[in-house]
């Protein structure tokens, strides 16, 4: 083989002066860096009674900081070419920016002002929470949105990991802005952060900028809150139908509990999945799809987070097809359960997954992300090398018990937007049926 | 720029254009196929059909037989899709490098000799009908903008969605289907872009093994652009269940061939692009008539339309909305921009333009992209230097020339009572 079997690039690491530690690779031809600074805890921290609360200030954080206010922030970044995202999951928050090379110093100064010194403009505070509740409100004319919401909600229930990262209608109407500035002060800190800079960039020269960046960002928390494990879906057994009267398809979700990330499973529950759901000649696809045309989509997936996981599978049909396509994906899924996948079937998923691997990993965002995860979760310096390898040491044995583990062993959570009568008779089978309204929902 | 990569042209005699664009950088490859038809070749009565087409490419040929084309790629480990617009249709591979001449067999396969089956065709015909109800008619923004572009456009086949009416959806048979493959899939009409670990010469040798024996097909139908002059402001309004008022408004604009096309890029960012673009900037956090708001300037082969849309609040006025874009049109039509924005603009259009060209597959795709549009791939290489040509006095005056109130077409969506 001509090419190193390493996917990743070559890191070098430091630590600032000041406590945060920073991962430089270098790669590339083009003259581009992307900077990826994660931030522990997620949205999995949110207060009980403030969910949507890190979410909502991760946001805020760019409308405004002590030397730059947001439109002074936006320029700073955009007229270099540059770009920063901001996003909050469950057990982490990402501040990403891709920007020319020669623009790294600024672009670091830009980040490191707002994790330091953000100032929360009281305007800016009202704005964006009329933006948020204006956003719940129209998230109701998302049928495939509120499906999946309603899927988290039946999975996990009063978890942490259980309600939407931006919170809810009645939670974001409640916050204050002395919220935001106490979560920001309490909860984030470079010793639980880590910066990762990739492409066009080299360590020595990285590093001035970044201590200059993060100069007397220092302390905080020493560790993150993680959320206990959950050793049973909340809606286990049960149907939930979200009433959109007018809809002309249902949406269709099936779901529960699975493993965390980095656990062993993993491997074997990919190729098991890949068979079942996964690529476009799994199982799901063939019978829902190619042979039955009851679906422009069907997948199943693993999502899988520091303290726990799910499994499900997500669809769509015509309402009068509702009933059809929830025999056909639960019927596949059992046969997967009890059987596992064929030789044949093991051998493709294991190709499909390990051929494509090096293209999940091509972009500098990409790496940057692989490399922040891989300290994130703890997956151990081999977990990106060694992906393809792992993925084809899988055998039968350990896809069929994959497939016994997580394909619905116990009744799944069951979750159906669209006109609620017909859906409710269509799912009366599969458990004790709640018909909610879409608005309960956001 | 082209000093990272070099790209190697060939034209088969069947008039196959290949092109090929090596580097190391990882063992994979990507093949897209660029077809030269897309939804402004259709006619009344068979809209849609090119997209319905798109979906009959899966479903097996003479070699492969039905459901091949992904059990084989996949196998190998590869994927596939592909994606229709209103000018083009495109098919994309992306697996592992050892596997290029299995690929190639296969996209020959069906561009050779593609079965097309009644029992196929009923059964992608209920899925592109699935997709349909998913991305227009239980999605409000999709419900729009079918309307507005009915709106602007009375005689040209822009007129209509590329995904199709449902009642033509539902009225295709096989023969019109055999017709267009005929037609519009030979080889006269199509580009194939190959990137990655690749080596050029050998490549073009396999594709010619591959295609050589295809036949060129016949000379595409010219499109006939009868689209009259516009002469006022074309308003619908529309009632439907949903919870906040939506707004589009749209301009014609010219082809992308036209050389104000590029200053509209710039436009685009000026006004709409980043948080800190000016209708961001105005309408969403400094009057706050909406949450959120956008511009779409899409390059068309035939003249395309400047398109703005906002996203409401519940208790929003679609009325505001209007005045205040209308404010910021003026200011750029009566005042111009500034030499700061202006530099921004094609700051950020050149950013744009390296970081679709960093990945293999960003490679084929913005290159084969360029060479559609543009008519050739160097072209888009030179558009950092075109843009570094515009003016700002040259943007104020496109500002003039197309965003006229006389141009407009607005489609406001009221929530109905029921909802």
């Amino acid at each position: 083989m001509k090419h190193a079997d390493r996917i990743l690039p070559a890191r070098a690491g430091f630590t600032t002066a000041d406590g945060l530690d920073v991962e430089v690779a270098r790669r590339g031809r083009v003259p581009l860096v992307s900077i990826r600074l994660v931030m522990q805890p997620g949205t999995a921290a949110d207060p009980p009674a403030r969910p949507g609360l890190v979410d909502f200030t991760v946001k805020l954080m760019r409308r405004g900081t002590r030397l730059l206010d947001a439109d002074a922030l936006n320029e700073a970044v955009e007229f270099v070419g540059a770009s920063l995202g901001v996003y909050a999951a469950e057990d982490f928050v990402a501040l990403a920016v891709t920007t020319p090379a020669e623009h790294l110093g600024e672009m670091l100064d830009v980040l490191g002002q707002m994790v330091r010194e953000p100032t929360f403009p009281p305007d800016e505070f009202d704005t964006e929470q009329a933006r948020t509740l204006a956003q719940f409100s129209n998230d109701v004319d998302d049928p495939g949105l509120l499906a999946d919401r309603a899927l988290q909600r039946a999975i996990w229930g009063s978890h942490p990991y259980g309600h939407d990262v931006a919170g809810n209608r009645v939670s974001v109407e409640a916050l204050r802005r002395e919220d935001v500035v106490a979560l920001h002060r309490d909860v984030f800190g470079p010793r639980i952060s880590r910066l990762v800079l990739v492409g066009d960039v080299d360590v020595h020269a990285a590093r001035p900028f970044v201590e200059r960046a993060f100069a007397g960002w220092r302390d905080g928390p020493a560790r993150p809150v993680v959320p206990p494990r959950l050793s049973q879906a909340a809606g286990e057994g049960r149907v939930v139908v979200v009433d959109r009267p007018n809809q002309t398809q249902a949406q269709v979700r099936l779901g529960s509990l699975a493993y965390c990330r980095g656990e062993p499973a993993t491997f074997a529950a990919q190729v098991m999945n890949a068979a079942l759901g996964g690529g476009f000649t799994s199982r799901l696809v063939r019978e829902v799809r190619v042979k039955r045309g009851l679906s422009y989509g069907v997948g199943s997936s693993f999502e899988t987070m520091r303290a726990g996981g799910s499994f499900s599978v997500s669809s769509f049909t015509k309402v009068k097809t509702t009933k059809l396509l929830l025999d056909v994906i639960l019927g596949e899924v059992a046969r997967m359960r009890e059987r596992g996948p064929t030789k044949a079937e093991l051998e493709k998923a294991q190709e499909y997954l390990a051929g494509l691997f090096p293209l999940r990993v091509e972009t500098n965002e990409a790496v940057a992300s692989a490399i922040a995860d891989l300290w994130l979760y703890s997956l151990g310096e081999d977990w990106v090398d060694d992906y393809r390898v792992r993925i084809r040491g899988v055998t039968r044995a350990d896809a069929a018990l994959a497939a016994s583990t997580f394909c619905f062993p116990r009744p799944p959570a069951v979750v159906l937007v669209g006109p609620a009568e017909a859906l409710a008779r269509a799912a009366e089978a599969l458990g004790e049926v709640t018909v909610m309204s879409a608005t309960e929902l956001t | 720029m082209p000093a990272l990569f070099r790209v190697h042209e060939a034209t088969l005699r069947n008039g196959l254009r290949v092109r090929v664009v090596p580097s190391t950088e990882a063992p994979v490859v990507s093949l897209y196929t660029f077809f030269g038809v897309g939804s402004r070749n259709e006619r009344p009565g068979l809209t849609g059909i090119s997209h319905l087409f798109e979906h009959m490419m899966f479903n097996g040929a003479a070699k492969y037989g039905a459901n091949q084309f992904d059990e084989v790629l996949e196998s190998h480990g590869g994927r596939s899709n592909a994606y229709t617009t209103h000018d083009q249709t495109v098919y994309y591979e992306e697996f592992a490098a050892d596997a290029l001449e299995q690929v190639l067999d296969l996209e020959s396969d069906r561009m050779g000799s593609l079965a097309i089956s009644d029992g196929m065709l009923e059964r992608e015909r209920e899925v592109v009908k699935e997709e349909r109800r998913l991305r227009v008619d239980n999605e409000v923004m999709g419900l729009i903008d079918e309307e507005l572009q009915a709106l602007v456009y009375q005689a040209h086949p822009y007129r209509w969605p590329v995904i199709g009416w449902m009642g033509d959806i539902e009225a295709i048979q096989r023969a019109d289907c055999e017709a267009y493959f005929r037609t519009y899939y030979a080889p006269g009409n199509a580009v194939l872009w190959i990137a990655g670990d690749v080596d050029p010469e050998a490549t073009v040798r396999k594709v010619r093994r591959a295609y050589g024996s295809i036949p060129r097909g016949p000379a595409i139908p010219a499109v006939v652009n009868a689209e009259p002059t516009q002469r006022g402001e074309r308003r619908s309004v529309l009632s439907h269940p949903a919870q906040a008022p939506g707004l589009l408004v749209a301009y014609r604009g010219p082809s992308v061939t036209h050389p104000d096309a590029l200053t509209l890029d710039v436009l685009e960012f000026i006004l709409a692009v980043g948080e800190g673009s000016r209708l961001n900037r105005r309408l969403v956090y400094e009057e706050k008539v909406a949450v959120d708001v956008g511009m779409d300037w899409s390059w068309r082969l035939d003249p395309g339309v400047l398109l703005f849309h906002a996203e409401l609040a519940p208790d929003g006025d679609p009325a505001l909305v209007e005045a205040a874009l209308y404010r910021e049109i003026a200011r750029i039509s009566e005042e111009g921009i500034t030499e700061r924005e202006l530099t921004k603009a094609k700051n950020n259009l050149r950013a744009h333009l390296m970081r679709e060209l960093t990945t293999s597959s960003g490679r084929a795709h913005a290159l084969g992209n360029y060479e559609s549009y543009l008519g050739s791939w160097r072209a888009g290489l030179r558009l950092p230097e075109r843009y570094a040509a515009v003016e700002a006095s040259s943007v104020r005056a496109a500002a003039a020339r197309y965003l006229r109130p006389s141009q407009r077409s607005v489609v406001t969506l009221f929530p109905e009572a029921s909802a």
